[in-house]
């Protein structure tokens, strides 16, 4: 297997990486393990997904008992697209449904490793977004609730010292508690090793055209300074009595990079150059191209990316089916640019595709415009779902698992980003996450 | 008999009386000094806050604060949405914050007017902001901070209480 070999060939790189150094709190680190790639990005895609639809590939023969099946998405997965009534692409100038062309030369699958029938106990977007993260399922935790373990974003700030802004969550908008997602309420980490939120698609939306966009940009010496010394000194009179408030610990010059970066978007949304995938009309094609921007600014070691157009499943299965191909294309388009206009992520990066869950084999009662029925999450059909993984050590060309031989868990993802960022031990000793096996473990 | 020693009793005790006063007719004659103190209003040192303000709180407080004007219903949803779409609470306020600053209509000292009476000035601020009185400390400090940096303007001392924890906390 290529991990193994991967490893034994990384023996000196990983003596290099084993010498201890001392994290920005002042605790002595040693890692403890070597990194298969320096990136990882992780795609929670995207809202529900039924396996039918997409690694099944029975299009709409597996749910409005239409003859026509095929690929819907194919930069993700292997296999050829229907050729019969087609309604998932985009509207041309005359208003016809027209497929998205094919973005990637290899398929995803090609590049990498499917795990094609993976379990997913929890049926809801945000404990399943939760589970993938936190690689616990919260059974017990109500919305609206912070986690209650470690995220993936703790375990790394805290155990490999990066910061702040070297860890980004990029949501589609701030329903079903996304924003949560950040960092956990555990008391061993918390909100000093969080991540950067970012849901671009109202940062940048009218929302923040109206209220974020004619932003002054403070003269960081002049301006900035003198205001931040007397912040600091009425914070700190302020904690004095024991008060302080959540902070992710982003540095000054961090923060300035950040308001930089909000800056710069606005300015680039203006002369249409924001690295959007080339159809993305969606707002998970939205979503993307921020994420993208994000990854080129600040290449972080660890970037998730939320996306959850198919949702729109529950009563517009044709949307759903649109939303599915828009997905791929972008995912696709994310790949494509971090091989092609990100030198440092290049090659160096590992990309992880989950769905949080799936969606029921029987539909619901509601049909769309095109009589087709729409399907909610709540039957035993919804947990089940797929995995894919690419990156450097990561075998190509390969099929873990099939529909009736499961291999895989959504709780094995934690662990698995944690393995190619070589921490994995660290998340294991923690105790905090349900099982230790990462995908690797399971091949 | 018993009648004789029950006023010599009583002689007794006028006697005791007597000498026991004695003294006194001098002593009362010597005035003594009264203080008095004015009675003074004071807000406790952190006013008693202890409730963290949620963002739509916040960001209506702020407004009315430097706007002297409610904000409207559409926008506090619209801003809060724009606080909620970035994680770094901090960095999402200021960014907010600044862009209130960029409109008109802040009704904000001057510099001119901020630099005749440093000491009104901050002690406003704290009533202002964080609806308390100004300590002798922090009086101390603010007013060599500004000396020692003569172009802190009136805005960028709001921005930095707007800003600060405790104005987060009612």
């Amino acid at each position: 297997m290529k991990r193994r070999t991967f490893i034994k060939k990384s023996t000196l790189g990983g003596a290099a990486l084993s010498i201890p150094f001392i994290l920005p709190s002042g605790r002595l680190f040693a890692a403890t393990g070597n990194r298969m790639a320096d990136h990882v990005v992780f795609i929670a895609f995207a809202g529900g997904v039924r396996q039918q639809e997409s690694v099944l590939q029975q299009y709409l023969d597996g749910s409005q008992d239409y003859p026509s099946s095929g690929n819907i998405m194919y930069n993700l997965l292997d296999g050829a697209a229907p050729t019969d009534k087609l309604v998932y692409g985009e509207n041309n100038s005359n208003n016809e449904n027209v497929p998205i062309p094919k973005l990637l030369s290899q398929t995803l699958q090609q590049q990498g490793t499917l795990f094609k029938e993976v379990n997913a106990s929890t049926v809801g977007h945000y404990s399943g977004v939760n589970t993938l993260l936190t690689g616990n399922y919260m059974y017990s935790q109500g919305l609206r609730v912070k986690p209650l373990r470690p995220t993936i974003f703790e375990y790394l700030r805290r155990h490999q010292g990066e910061k702040a802004t070297k860890t980004w969550f990029v949501g589609n908008g701030i329903g079903n508690s996304i924003p949560l997602l950040d960092y956990s309420e555990h008391e061993s980490y918390g909100s000093q090793y969080g991540a950067n939120f970012l849901a671009p698609t109202i940062t940048f939306g009218d929302d923040g055209e109206k209220h974020l966009k004619n932003a002054k940009i403070y003269h960081p010496d002049d301006e900035l300074d003198p205001m931040y010394k007397m912040k600091y000194f009425l914070d700190n009179v302020w904690y004095s009595q024991g008060n302080a408030l959540p902070d992710i610990g982003n540095t000054i010059e961090e923060k300035a990079e950040i308001k930089q970066f909000v800056k710069d978007m606005f300015v680039k949304k203006e002369n249409g150059t924001v690295a959007h995938p080339p159809y993305a009309a969606s707002g998970d094609g939205q979503t993307i191209g921020y994420a993208c921007e994000v990854m080129k600014r600040f290449k972080p070691t660890l970037t998730v990316v939320y996306l959850s157009n198919v949702d729109s499943c529950h009563a517009n299965f044709t949307s759903y089916l649109k939303s599915l191909h828009g997905a791929d294309h972008a995912v696709g388009h994310l790949w494509d640019y971090i091989q092609n206009q990100i030198p440092e992520m290049a090659n160096n990066t590992s990309i992880i595709v989950s769905p949080e869950h799936g969606r029921n084999l029987e539909p619901n009662n509601i049909k769309d415009a095109n009589a087709f029925w729409g399907y909610d999450h709540s039957d035993a059909n919804s947990r089940r779902i797929f995995n894919l993984i690419a990156g450097p050590g990561i075998d190509s060309n390969s099929i873990i698992g099939s529909e009736s031989n499961g291999v895989g868990d959504i709780v094995n993802i934690t662990p698995t980003i944690a393995e190619i960022l070589g921490f994995k031990d660290d998340v294991i000793n923690s105790g905090l996450v349900y099982n230790n096996n990462s995908l690797f473990d399971l091949i | 008999m018993n009648m004789h020693i029950l006023t010599k009793i009583k002689n007794m005790k006028k006697l005791l009386i007597i000498s026991l006063c004695f003294p006194l007719l001098f002593s009362s004659c010597k005035k003594d000094d009264v203080y008095e103190l004015n009675e003074v209003n004071a807000t406790s040192y952190n006013a008693n806050k202890n409730k963290l303000k949620s963002t739509n709180q916040y960001i209506s407080i702020v407004h009315a604060n430097l706007f002297q004007q409610a904000l409207s219903a559409n926008e506090l949803v619209e801003i809060d949405r724009c606080i909620q779409s970035i994680g770094d609470k901090q960095v999402a306020h200021e960014i907010i914050l600044s862009n209130f600053m960029n409109k008109g209509g802040v009704i904000i000292p001057s510099d001119s007017l901020m630099r005749d009476d440093l000491d009104l000035f901050i002690e406003e601020t704290y009533k202002r902001f964080f609806v308390r009185d100004i300590t002798e400390a922090e009086r101390e400090f603010f007013l060599s901070f500004f000396e020692s940096h003569p172009n802190v303007s009136a805005e960028m001392v709001y921005m930095a209480f707007s800003l600060s924890n405790e104005y987060q906390y009612y």
